[in-house]
């Protein structure tokens, strides 16, 4: 049996929107360690890896590790009806068929509860390979998500250049081209805008700016995000929240092989 | 054509191994499609706008086993030629087009035409030895290709790792993908290949006959008991089911798992720009096509030619068995065979075999 408790509404509201648009159903695995849930997109491209850590919660228990099947528009439907301050606890019975979900508000005693149905999803699981990055990116998650908005209105994918100076964002379009290049910083005293650069070897890169765009959706939860690449392997773009992450992992787009 | 039910045989005892997809989401891959199709030109563009890479695969010399089932398909074709006469008197215009459709036999003529076409859009193809399908299916398990994509069923049992069927099917019909996994057909089966193609050859397939009174079920639970077509014979009540009297099983079994195909390695596949002129020339000028739909068409070739094509995780990251089997009750429910997600839910259809929502 699964509970657990979390003390802001808009968590949780945040997280859904940060995976919806890309995955219609998913598992949320709970054990003693916390909620996870790992799921790709329809066409393989990208994934979304999520982890709330047990220390999040408050209180958190799960005696037997079980997987919740989830469809997540409907999910958020549910939360929606939760205001952001309201404190909201989820229950799932062993080999039940729903989850059940309140909302309790301190302010005026109101108390509402929701079970959503669950599903049995058959995902596939990946296997993620732990990657020595050539180029780790750790910058604003605002300014990602600006540079992602501006250039996707010139070209459907961008290309990502690292040196030890600093990122470039480029892109080529029909109306003609576009590039925004950060430099890394040398002062952080502005923690939260600060451009840091760990960098084993120059990369560059193409990704598609539509499933970028997407992975911004994550925003609200962090005021950092950090961008891990290699030649030729997944991106990896995480957002770190205080009990836990959300990463996204994102194909490259290949040049001609044939 | 293919193997007599097979798809129904792979649905009821491996459901895992069938999966429905949007055409959409087959961008980048390789796939070597049996040619024997009409429409080429508006097809492979529609293939290409998706971001497939076709290669198509042309019939060669029909093995001789299969000279009973031509002589049929040929019998066919006169009596349908009868009936379309028929309903052209009659003035039957639906009955005339679904007559029409079965009397069109491919002439030498007509796949030179269809190479000639390939040759001007830049689409490589390959003459196979014998039969298209079993090259398929050895492009496929090469790796020089994802899939084979073939309306018959018996890629598969020519090996072909995955099958795509309807992949050429118009967009006005809107149908899915269907894809076929030769490995999760085997392990719903709980088949070896070997025994798989027996189950195909009792099923009826294009080179032999099959044991008349013997289902789809029958088929399965035989070679689930005996294993092969040798032990079946011995242990059959041959009154009940006459084994045909001269059946040659063991070379259509020979044809199945070792096929005449020309070896993959020695063939190179490689896409090119098109050849717009010669192909204005060609198609506006002998066959009438309209100027401006090809010159766009041609474009759009180009286009998708030249642009970075989208890598998919599946080639990074290994796919892990499902380990978690959750809400086994239901899963041995019969229910979950004809339960779709809701439209809603566009996405794959192997998610959402949960309980009915609302």
């Amino acid at each position: 049996m699964l509970e657990a408790r979390l003390q802001t509404g808009s968590l949780p509201k945040k997280i859904l929107e940060a995976v919806k648009e890309l995955i219609n159903d998913a598992n949320f695995d709970c054990s003693d360690n916390g909620i996870a849930l790992q799921a790709m997109d329809n066409s393989h491209v990208a994934l979304v890896a999520l982890l709330l850590r047990h220390e999040g919660f408050e209180p958190y228990r799960c005696d037997r590790s079980l997987a919740l099947g989830v469809n997540l528009v409907s999910l958020s439907k549910i939360l929606r009806c939760a205001g952001n301050d309201d404190i909201i606890t989820i229950k799932a019975d062993d080999n039940g068929d729903v989850l059940s979900l309140t909302f309790e508000n301190a302010e005026n005693d109101r108390i509402s509860e929701y079970e959503l149905k669950l599903m049995d999803i058959d995902s596939e699981h990946l296997g993620i390979p732990d990657t020595a990055y050539d180029a780790v990116v750790q910058m604003s998650s605002n300014e990602f998500f600006r540079i992602c908005k501006d250039l996707g209105n010139i070209s459907d994918s961008v290309q990502i250049d690292v040196t030890k100076e600093g990122v470039k964002f480029s892109v080529k379009g029909e109306l003609g081209t576009g590039s925004v290049t950060l430099m890394q910083t040398a002062n952080i005293d502005k923690e939260d805008e600060a451009t840091l650069i760990e960098l084993q070897q120059n990369v560059s890169l193409n990704f598609s700016l539509k499933y970028l765009t997407n992975f911004t959706k994550a925003t609200p939860l962090s005021t950092r995000v950090s961008l891990s690449m290699s030649g030729e392997v997944p991106l990896l773009v995480e957002y770190k929240m205080e009990a836990g992450y959300i990463r996204y992992y994102l194909a490259p787009k290949i040049g001609e092989d044939n | 054509m293919g193997i007599h039910g097979l798809s129904k045989v792979i649905g009821d005892n491996a459901k895992e191994a069938i999966k429905e997809d949007n055409i959409k989401n087959y961008f980048g891959r390789k796939i070597a499609i049996d040619a024997h199709l009409m429409g080429m030109f508006y097809r492979t563009l529609r293939m290409v706008d998706n971001g497939i890479k076709p290669v198509y695969v042309f019939d060669g010399k029909p093995p001789t086993l299969k000279s009973g089932e031509l002589a049929k398909r040929l019998q066919r074709r006169k009596e349908a030629t009868a009936s379309k006469e028929e309903a052209e008197e009659v003035g039957d215009q639906e009955a005339i087009d679904r007559f029409s459709r079965r009397t069109v036999k491919i002439t030498p003529e007509h796949n030179a035409e269809c190479k000639k076409l390939l040759q001007l859009l830049g689409i490589p193809y390959v003459d196979a030895p014998c039969e298209a399908e079993a090259q398929c299916a050895a492009l496929a398990k090469a790796g020089k290709v994802y899939a084979a994509g073939s309306e018959d069923m018996d890629t598969l049992t020519f090996g072909s790792p995955i099958l795509l069927r309807h992949l050429t099917f118009s967009e006005a019909k809107n149908m899915p993908i269907s894809e076929f996994s030769l490995k999760k057909t085997l392990d719903g089966l709980g088949f070896t290949m070997d025994e798989f193609v027996d189950l195909c050859i009792l099923l009826g397939c294009d080179y032999c006959d099959s044991i008349r009174n013997i289902g789809p079920t029958r088929a399965v639970s035989l070679i689930r008991e005996y294993k092969n077509i040798e032990t079946i014979i011995k242990n059959l009540d041959t009154n009940r089911y006459p084994i045909p009297e001269h059946w040659p099983y063991k070379d259509a079994r020979e044809l199945f798992l070792k096929p005449v195909v020309t070896d993959p390695d020695t063939i190179e596949i490689k896409w090119e720009s098109p050849n717009v002129e010669g192909l204005v020339d060609f198609l506006v000028r002998e066959k009438g096509f309209s100027e401006e739909r090809v010159r766009k068409g041609c474009e759009r070739l180009e286009k998708n030619l030249k642009s970075a094509t989208q890598g998919r995780l599946d080639s990074f990251f290994t796919i892990m068995p499902s380990a978690d089997k959750k809400r086994k009750a239901e899963e041995a429910s019969g229910s979950k065979g004809k339960k779709k997600p809701a439209p809603a839910a566009k996405g794959k259809p192997a998610a959402g075999r949960g309980r009915p929502r609302k």
